[in-house]
């Protein structure tokens, strides 16, 4: 098992988000987690992540977590590649340029352009560079498929293979369309 | 299993008020006591204010030290009980401060004529205060009690591991206050047993007093937490 | 690797890259620095304003002491400090401000490992930053408060001492108060409490050396700052980590 989740609850102020929630992840798996606006989906993700504690409950992870939060962030003065680059070294990899470059030729990306300049559908392909290069063992994306084009699609579900192969992978989605392609659909329903 | 919980530390035990009860005759008993000891050789009748003075400061240290046990308690164990505990010996030591701070002004003033001296242990209870004052505005401007807790911790075991070293410093830079009346290093006391005896009974009588408060004001952050929830 | 995650326990989710470790600790706390001077020097509004908040400040504190060379040159180590405590407060909010302008923050906290290593990368940077307003106020106060430097060597050893302990404590506070709101405001009111005993032991040796003290008979107040940078360096990173979860 790559997640172990049990009992997990989370509360903001006098709601609960999430209630007495268990959730699995074993390898080679990818499952897809759906329900309704403000639901708990993201804050699930945050705490599968470990970037949220929980109220309660305990959570079991094996690997490193990578997440692809929606929208995600970057340095704004940095170009691409400068964020690629000091991503991978503040994971404490020393990266090779051919590689970054390897991996903004993948996702379609200029070099050097400030992230300042990104439209948000870049900003998502450079986000799954990002992930792609962190090469985690727990991927957890979410709502992935949002501001992507076409092209853009098709690389992500490019990497949802990849990651399902390497790894394991949660999806948080809106998109029917990616209930074909997971293992596993997990329903969020309010508390 | 949380309302249980709760409830027990919700009521108002017969503990306390026991305790607040028996600080509160042990603090006339004291005061009586103490305004019946003989007056110092130099300073007069003034001298007694040092009855109040001096337990008041201790409950300001004493406070900091269970600020910071409780603090990292809380840190370690993370059980909300904890930093109410936490918070509500920053309040009572709050009070005392000022009113050490308060009883040391009203006493520099007739012996060394003026209000404010820049004395080792008032200048770092002026410190301590504002730290403290600086506890009690961060916890209030935070919503989220989890978050208020992990940031109140971090800033009361800074705050406290502070006073030593403020206390250091500001004795280099000044001092002209009168020696320990009780030098923990050595133990030797250094007062006449007809003020000794008067003075313990209020630096108990103050202490549990402190105790009680605190208990009292735990029991009511509790409620106010419980009614939070529901 | 196997970690524990549950209320109570003192543990966190450790996650760590499985495949290739090879960067040190110690390297990933020097790039963090790195990159966040690189971002600061490109943002340039954070350490331009510090300097001249700076400038304006010493006109002005001049214009409040002077214009006597003699007054003013009693009155330089005071200015001095003064003057970096509040370009700190300034500056302290950059430590976790880029991060928080740019949303970032949660990148830097799913980094694998424990998290020390970030509040001394942050502290690093933070200790960068004062030393070069440092440097140019040292720079500033010698010319327009006739502060004496014959003795420079120690006034640099003061200033990496003092702001040392200074930036120990203002980068712990600014990433607890990272995600707050009115966290300008709450920010000063934490730090300036916190840091009298450095300043004033480091007000205390710039007075001895600006009067020509013997550096021997003042040493006690660097001492005093070497236990301070001590004591909260150490203390700062063993809490730190609990301030930045979530």
């Amino acid at each position: 098992m790559l997640i172990e989740a049990q009992a997990v609850a989370k509360r903001y102020g006098r709601d609960w988000v999430l209630r007495d929630l268990d959730f699995q992840l074993a390898k080679h798996e990818a499952v897809a987690l759906v329900g309704p606006n403000g639901v708990g989906k993201t804050t699930l993700l945050r705490v599968l992540a470990g970037l949220v504690r929980p109220t309660q409950g305990s959570i079991k992870l094996v690997g490193r977590v990578g997440f692809l939060a929606n929208p995600p962030a970057f340095h704004r003065h940095f170009s691409g590649a400068e964020n690629l680059h000091y991503a991978l070294r503040l994971d404490g990899r020393a990266d090779d340029r051919a590689e970054i470059d390897r991996a903004l030729k993948q996702v379609g990306l200029p070099h050097d352009k400030p992230v300042l300049s990104y439209s948000s559908g870049m900003k998502k392909r450079l986000a799954m560079a990002r992930l792609r290069l962190q090469n985690p063992d727990i991927w957890l994306l979410d709502e992935p498929e949002a501001a992507l084009d076409v092209q853009g699609r098709g690389l992500l579900e490019d990497l949802v293979n990849f990651a399902r192969a390497s790894g394991g992978v949660v999806i948080a989605t809106h998109d029917k369309s990616w209930l074909s392609l997971v293992d596993r659909v997990v329903e969020l329903r309010a508390t | 299993m949380q309302l249980a919980r709760s409830n027990q530390t919700n009521r108002l035990d017969s503990l306390t008020l026991g305790i607040l009860g028996l600080g509160m005759v042990g603090a006339g008993v004291g005061f009586i006591l103490a305004m019946g000891a003989p007056p110092d050789q130099s300073q007069g009748f003034v001298a007694r204010i040092f009855h109040m003075h001096v337990p008041m400061a201790w409950m300001a240290y004493l406070a900091s030290f269970a600020a910071l046990g409780y603090s990292v308690a809380y840190l370690v164990r993370r059980k909300a009980h904890h930093d109410r505990v936490a918070a509500a010996v920053v309040e009572v030591g709050l009070i005392f401060m000022a009113l050490a701070l308060l009883s040391g002004m009203l006493w520099a003033r007739p012996t060394w004529g003026v209000y404010w001296d820049w004395e080792p242990r008032l200048t770092t209870t002026a410190i301590l205060f504002a730290i403290y004052v600086g506890y009690v505005v961060v916890r209030g401007a935070i919503e989220d009690p989890e978050l208020r807790a992990k940031a109140a911790a971090g800033v009361a075991i800074l705050g406290s591991i502070n006073v030593p070293i403020s206390y250091m410093s500001v004795k280099w830079w000044r001092s002209l206050h009168q020696t320990q009346s009780i030098d923990l290093t050595t133990g030797k006391i250094n007062v006449d047993a007809a003020i000794l005896i008067p003075m313990l009974i209020n630096l108990a009588a103050f202490t549990l007093l402190f105790i009680g408060l605190v208990r009292l004001r735990s029991i009511i952050a509790a409620r106010e937490a419980a009614r939070e929830e529901v | 690797m196997r970690h524990l995650f549950h209320p109570g326990s003192l543990r966190r989710p450790f996650t760590f890259c499985t495949q290739t470790d090879s960067l040190s600790p110690v390297q990933r706390i020097f790039w963090l620095a790195w990159r966040d001077l690189v971002l600061e020097f490109r943002g340039r509004t954070g350490i331009l304003s510090a300097v001249f908040f700076l400038a304006v400040m010493l006109f002005i504190l001049a214009m409040a002491f002077g214009p006597n060379p003699q007054d003013l040159q009693k009155a330089a180590p005071g200015v001095l400090w003064v003057a970096l405590a509040f370009a700190g407060s300034l500056l302290a909010g950059r430590a976790f401000g880029l991060e928080v302008e740019d949303g970032t923050l949660d990148d830097l906290l799913l980094t694998p490992g424990s998290r020390e290593w970030i509040y001394f990368g942050k502290l690093l940077f933070q200790f960068s930053l004062l030393i070069l307003v440092g440097l140019v106020l040292l720079l500033l106060t010698a010319g327009l408060f006739y502060l004496p430097l014959q003795n420079w060597a120690w006034f640099v050893v003061v200033l990496l001492l003092g702001s040392l302990g200074y930036a120990a404590i203002s980068t712990f506070y600014a990433g607890m108060l990272a995600r707050l709101r009115g966290r300008e405001v709450l920010l000063p009111l934490l730090l300036f409490p916190l840091v009298i005993p450095v300043v004033l032991a480091a007000v205390r040796f710039t007075q001895g050396l600006a009067q020509g003290i013997p550096v021997a008979e003042l040493s006690d107040w660097l001492r005093l700052l070497a236990v301070f940078d001590v004591i909260y360096v150490t203390v700062c990173a063993m809490v730190f980590p609990y301030m930045l979860e979530g």
